[in-house]
């Protein structure tokens, strides 16, 4: 069997984080969740995780999608991130300048995420 | 506890609640990004002693650390102040003069009550810090760049202000890449005691190790269960001045008296304002006479605004019958602010 690629999931709201945990986990992905951008941090902190792809909601208290975004581009430049938007909030740009590879706008349907995924893993 | 262990850390952050420790944890965790933040809270709880931290913990330790309080200064100074000029740039600029952006390239500058900074200085800042440093000084063509790591503070609610007009939101998601929260005081009183010691053992250093009686328990429990409404720096304040007299029951009678004070003055006040007309606030020989103690420009004003607010937003609720968020449409406020306008301003719906 191959390896179960590695994600990480970032969201503050709490429907939204498990209904995306089990979504890819049911696809066998191996995926790590977080409800604060400071846990998201602790974990691309954590040496020894070394995910394939992260996806990040961009509202956040305390630490915001767009510091997680840049903060994991500059310590893994080859990691995709997605970035997940509500409509017209503003910032998206800012997460397209710190180098989102793709940024959702919401609501979108779970297997439009799955395809962005497979498409950036399997660049 | 020794600071040799570890150098460069910052002023202490004492406290024990779960807030701080959360706090110091953020500091840690972003004080090496190099992201703008801004750290909110209200006034005295500690929000310059956390841009400090950030930057001692951070790689700019030991470069520039300059800050400028934007609600001291009128807007043309600011202006000058943080982008500088050439010699002739207006009347008075005898000589050309650095901006604090530039004196803080390569280190961190503190843009304190960001808040009360002007809409077109917001939009020259915004233009800053979308162009990664890059700006003009006054009555120049040429531009500057520095690299400078803007952190910000305030003690107001942006997002309200940005409802109200008076805050760019797209300066706002620029600067708050990464936000701070302090709490105030009177939410962690158990932050209260171990900052006691601290400033006890701090003030009997300074006063060459003569002996200070420290509070007694009573009086501990006392000033746990005060408001705070000036925070850190209060207490601060009030234990200087029980220390320095030595006996603290005045001290502690006249703290909870100025409390009941104000909790009575906002009541006083508020109902005056809800029954307050324009003439009543005219009224300067009588009813507010410059004489009184409550009187000032600031103040007068305040109930004029309120008066006005509360009748625009009356008049809309019962054209829409109460439909709250047909009138935060109509009043072009979001839907929250409309609500905190509504308790805030003691509207009430009207007895069916
Ligand atoms: N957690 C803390 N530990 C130790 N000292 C503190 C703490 N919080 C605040 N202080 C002290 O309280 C005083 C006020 O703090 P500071 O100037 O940082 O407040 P501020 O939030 O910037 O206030 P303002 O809004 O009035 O500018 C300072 O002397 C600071 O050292
Ligand atoms: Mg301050």
């Amino acid at each position: 069997m191959k390896k179960p690629f590695k994600l990480l999931i970032i969201d503050d709201a709490e429907e939204i984080l498990i209904a995306l945990e089990n979504f890819f986990k049911n696809l066998n992905y191996e995926v790590t969740a977080a409800s604060t951008g400071l846990d998201g941090l602790k974990q691309i902190e954590d040496e020894s995780a070394c995910f394939d792809l992260i996806i990040t909601d961009l509202v956040l208290p305390n630490i915001s999608g767009v510091a997680i975004i840049s903060i994991a581009k500059q310590k893994f430049p080859d990691t995709p991130v997605i970035a997940i938007t509500g409509w017209g909030e503003h910032p998206e740009s800012l997460a397209k300048e710190a180098k989102a590879d793709f940024v959702l706008e919401k609501p979108f349907k779970l297997p439009e995420l799955e395809q962005l995924v497979e498409n950036l893993l399997n660049k | 506890m020794s600071n040799k262990s570890k150098p460069n850390t910052g002023p202490p952050i004492i406290g024990v609640s779960k807030d701080m420790q959360r706090v110091r944890e953020l500091i840690e965790h972003v004080a090496d990004t190099g992201l703008n933040i801004v750290v909110f809270g209200e006034s005295g709880v500690g929000k310059e002693v956390v841009a400090q931290n950030l930057y001692q913990q951070s790689p700019r330790s030991g470069k520039p650390f300059i800050k400028i309080n934007c609600a001291a200064l009128p807007e043309g100074l600011l202006e000058s102040e943080l982008f500088g000029y050439e010699r002739g740039a207006f009347t008075g600029a005898e000589q050309k003069k650095k901006g604090k952006f530039q004196l803080a390239h390569s280190g961190v500058l503190l843009l304190d009550e960001i808040g009360d900074m002007s809409l077109p200085l917001q939009a020259k800042l915004l233009h800053v810090l979308q162009s990664g440093g890059e700006f003009s000084p006054l009555g120049s063509e040429k531009e500057v760049k520095s690299d400078t790591w803007v952190i910000a503070a305030t003690n107001h609610d942006l997002k309200k202000d940005i409802d109200e007009g008076k805050f760019r939101e797209d300066l706002y998601y620029r600067l708050n890449i990464i936000k701070i929260h302090v709490s105030p005081l009177r939410g962690r009183p158990e932050d209260i005691p171990p900052l006691i010691d601290f400033y006890i053992k701090e003030y009997t250093a300074m006063l060459q190790n003569r002996h200070i009686e420290k509070p007694s328990v009573k009086v501990i429990d006392q000033l746990c269960a005060y408001s705070w409404p000036g925070n850190v720096r209060e207490l601060q304040n009030i234990l200087k001045r029980i220390l320095v007299l030595g006996d603290s029951s005045e001290v502690m009678n006249e703290l909870f008296e100025s409390e009941r004070g104000t909790s009575n003055n906002k009541v006083t006040a508020s109902i005056q304002g809800h029954h307050a007309s324009l003439d009543g606030l005219l009224d300067l020989d009588g009813k507010n006479s410059p004489d009184n103690e409550s009187f000032s420009l600031k103040n007068a004003k305040q109930e004029a605004v309120e008066m006005v607010e509360r009748e625009i937003i009356s008049h809309v609720l019962a054209k829409t019958d109460w439909n709250r968020s047909k009138a935060s449409k109509i009043l072009k406020i979001s839907y929250k602010t409309l609500l905190y306008k509504i308790s805030d301003l003691k509207i009430v719906p009207p007895q069916k």
